[in-house]
Order: C-alpha cells, then structure tokens, then sequence
C-alpha cells in the first residue's frame, strides 16, 4: 500500500493496526482484479444462457442481469468477500480511532484557526438519506457525534477512503477535486472564479485542490455533518489551506443568490434522494451568478452501459449501503438540469480522465467494490 | 464507536450449510488468535532477554523494497487462501461440469 500523507490530523496505526488495514487493502485489490471480473465470464457461460433458455431473449437490463447472476455461486461467494472487506475496513480504522480519539480532538481543538473557519450549526436536520441507513456501512455515517467537540467520523474517513479507494486518490485522497480541477484548467483555461463553493465537502479532500487551483479565489465548502466539518476545519488548517467551512444542507444553504463562480461536489449526488437532487440542482441555480458554472463528479450514468456492466456498477445499491446510486445513475441528468432553470444547452455531461497518471492496481473498470479503478470520472453540470 | 452499520446486512447464499463453513471460519480466526498470543510471547521473551523490544518493533519502519516485499507475499498469500474461488472459474473456461465428470465415472466403469 502506497504511503498516505501523515498530517497532523491524520490518525496514525500501531504495528498490528497498519497490518489490519494493509490485509483489507490487499484483499480489496485480488478481489477487484483477480476475483470480480470472473463474474463476467459466469454470467457469459452460464448466467446469461441459463435466462436466455427460460426467456427466450437475453437479459435486457440490469435488474434482469441480477436475477440470474444472484443465484450463481460465484457470484455469491464474491459478494460475501466484498462486503466483509467492507466491514473489515470500517473496522480496521474504528478501533484505531477509538484509541486516539482524545489527542486527535485535542488536535483538532488547539490546531492554529488563523486561515479559514468553521461555522457549526447544531440545530441543522440531518436529511432521513443519512439516517435511514449508515452510508457505504460507515457505522454512524458522517453525522454521528460521539462527545463534545467530536471528530471520529471524519478521522474514520480520512483513514478508510484511502483504503476503500486502494489508494488510487493519492496520498491526500484529492484525486477527485485534481481531476476536475485539470478539466476545468483544459477546458475551460480562461475561467478564473472568485468565489467556489464545495457541496458535500465531508473532511474537504476534494475541497483543497480549489485552493491551489485559484489562490485569489475564496473557497466554501459545506456538509451536513458535524464531525466531519470540525475534521475538515482542522485538516485544511494543518495543510495550510484556506477554506471556510459551514454545516448546511447543500438542498438550502444560507448563502445569497448569485454569489458563486463555481459550485462542485464529488461523488455527493449518490448519496442523497430523488427529492434533494431536485432541490440541490435549485439551489446551484440560485447560488451561481450568470456564467457561473456547476460541476458534480460521479461515476458514470448507466445509459449506454450493457446490461452487464450497469449490473456490476450497481452492486453498491443493493448491497453497500448505497440506497441512491442505482436510481441517479440511472436519472435524466439532462431534464434535471432543464427544469432547475438551467438552459439546455448549457448542460454538461462528460467523462473526464483522472488527474493521476499513474496509480497502483487501476483495472480500468468500474464495477462495485473497485471505486477510483476506472482512472477516469463522470462530471455532470451546467452553466448558467 | 458503532461497530455494525445501520441497515440490514445483506446475504448471499441459501444454503444452510454456508453457516457450517462460517463455523469453520471463524475458529480458523480464533487459531490466528492462538498464533498471534504465541507472537506475542516471544517479543516478551525476546525483550526480557535484551534481544529487541515491543518498541523496537512499533519504532521499525519498513523502507519501500520491505513494503514490496510484503505487499507480494501479501498477493501471493490471498491467491493461496483464494485458490478454490478461482477453481470455479478454470472449470467453467475449460468447460468441466458434473455431466462431463458422470461422464468419466461412466467410461472408466463400462
């Protein structure tokens, strides 16, 4: 496992801790390569052929692709893996934390606030898409306080994606703000935005990159969750990065109208709900100045997709903790956009590659448990 | 902190017998358990011996051909552990079924 940055907010492992998490990474790593793509060849041997003879037809869709694929045995014994390398992660880094928890709220206390700020909002409604479930089995998800002054979510994160990811988002897990910071730095060369702003910024991994980016520009990043914000707040800080940081739904936040360049979020979209896309999709209307300009990073939309490769991606609906994804995938992004208030064509929808040339074990798929493998993103959004 | 994330645990397999094999698993994970109290026992006695320390082996960092190096027997130790996931797939490329096996049964025995 490549080397993540130990930042002064970054909680460190013992011996035994590190070896934990290096089991799971490795053990991610054989299933995304070794073991996932067989079940593409079950499904073209015997899964597919199994429906075909009882249909008459091949399966036509993802669901379809489902039906079959989850009664073969392979397909099962890789999902059981899957999800308790899962599980296994989460773990591997809770007890970690659990150990430091004082020194790293103590970090996150006494750490210099001198460059940007956190505003905290305890009276803010966590969304029921949070609470329903524990997002991609985090358990207690991003919001859960544990204490006054609580950071263990977002230490859990910092920790875990870097894991989850196979280190694929580089060792300060901002591959995803990178690669759309180069798109917009080849794209769109002559944007200089002055005011960015960040939705669903959860520790702000992908929030820095804009800073580096355009250093005139104020950056704001906002998140529904307390734990991770105060984390955030902390981390930027110790990196030397200028954010300021507030807890508000991205649905309505508190900012005024027109009073944003540049509005991005990294895989946000997926973790919400049919309403609050709506909503959010407003509100960066609301939020832009005209030319301004939205940018949502996910992984890619399944139209187009064989019924196959949707099934695979959409592993994570079923059975990572991950309720939205399957049906944002599966959305008329360009509608969405047309009837925010955005005009049709301003609307944005592109692969974009990544920002890191090189990464270990990229496998250059997506599928359900191999996030950051494709080496490339899907960006979704629109200029006002 | 929570340990169990909230939202039912999805399962995979219908057969009862899968509980067996847990069983199975799980006192494999409690023999890790006697292997790595027996690890233990030997740092002690190691630093009782004035050989190397429990700090010695928190304080070792592993420079980039150790990482390598683990990182491959790490690879290595998972297709071992793995192999019989992978039997299923070789059977299927090379077309070996339980018919073709009956098969076998039928033409040695005729």
């Amino acid at each position: 496992m490549n080397t993540q940055l130990q930042h002064d907010l970054l909680p460190t492992a013992t011996h035994d801790e590190l070896a934990r998490q290096n089991f799971v990474h490795t053990l991610k790593v054989h299933l995304a390569t070794k073991v996932s793509p067989g079940n593409k060849t079950i499904y073209e041997h015997r899964a597919a052929p199994r429906f075909a003879r009882e249909h008459q037809r091949p399966p036509q869709d993802r669901h379809e692709v489902r039906s079959v694929m989850q009664d073969e045995p392979y397909y099962q014994m890789w999902s059981t893996l899957l999800r308790t390398s899962q599980e296994m992660m989460w773990d591997s880094v809770n007890v970690s934390v659990e150990r430091q928890l004082p020194q790293l709220r103590e970090r996150a206390a006494t750490n210099g606030k001198t460059l940007g700020s956190l505003t905290l909002n305890p009276d803010l409604a966590i969304p029921a898409y949070h609470t329903a479930v524990d997002i991609h089995c985090q358990p207690g998800g991003y919001h859960t306080e544990l204490g006054q002054d609580d950071v263990a979510a977002g230490a859990t994160y910092d920790r875990a994606v870097y894991i989850y990811a196979m280190s694929r988002l580089g060792s300060l897990n901002d591959e995803m703000g990178q690669s759309v910071v180069l798109h917009l730095k080849e794209q769109h060369a002559d944007f200089r935005p002055a005011r960015i702003l960040d939705m669903g910024c959860t520790v702000g991994h992908s929030t820095l990159p804009y800073v580096d980016a355009y250093p005139e520009a104020e950056v704001f990043a906002v998140d529904v969750g307390a734990p991770v914000l105060r984390y955030a707040h902390a981390r930027a800080e110790a990196l030397g990065k200028r954010v300021h940081f507030s807890q508000q739904n991205a649905e309505r936040t508190n900012f005024e109208a027109g009073s944003f360049d540049l509005i991005v979020s990294h895989i946000l979209l997926h973790e919400t709900s049919s309403q609050a896309i709506r909503n959010i999709m407003k509100e960066c209307h609301r939020l832009l100045r005209p030319g301004g300009m939205m940018l949502h990073q996910e992984v890619p939309q399944y139209e187009g997709m064989p019924p196959y490769e949707a099934f695979i991606l959409d592993w994570d609906t079923y059975n990572n903790n991950e309720p939205f994804w399957g049906t944002v995938h599966s959305m008329d992004l360009q509608k969405l956009a047309e009837e925010s208030g955005f005009a049709a064509r301003g609307v944005i929808q592109t692969m974009i590659p990544s920002a890191l040339e090189r990464a270990q074990a990229r496998t250059e798929k997506f599928q359900g448990g191999d996030f950051g493998g494709g080496g490339a993103w899907f960006v979704f959004g629109a200029t006002k | 902190m929570p340990r169990k994330a909230k939202g039912k645990r999805p399962t995979f397999f219908n057969d009862p017998q899968i509980d067996t094999v847990m069983g199975i698993v799980m006192a494999l994970a409690g023999e890790v358990s006697v292997l790595r109290e027996r690890l233990d026992s030997v740092e002690r006695l190691a630093a009782a011996k004035g050989l190397f320390t429990q700090h010695d082996i928190e304080a070792y960092r592993p420079d980039d051909a150790v990482m390598a190096e683990r990182e491959r027997w790490r690879a290595e130790y998972l297709e071992r552990v793995l192999r019989v996931v992978h039997q299923e797939l070789e059977e299927t490329d090379k077309g070996e079924t339980t018919e073709s096996y009956q098969a076998a049964v039928r033409a040695v025995s005729s």
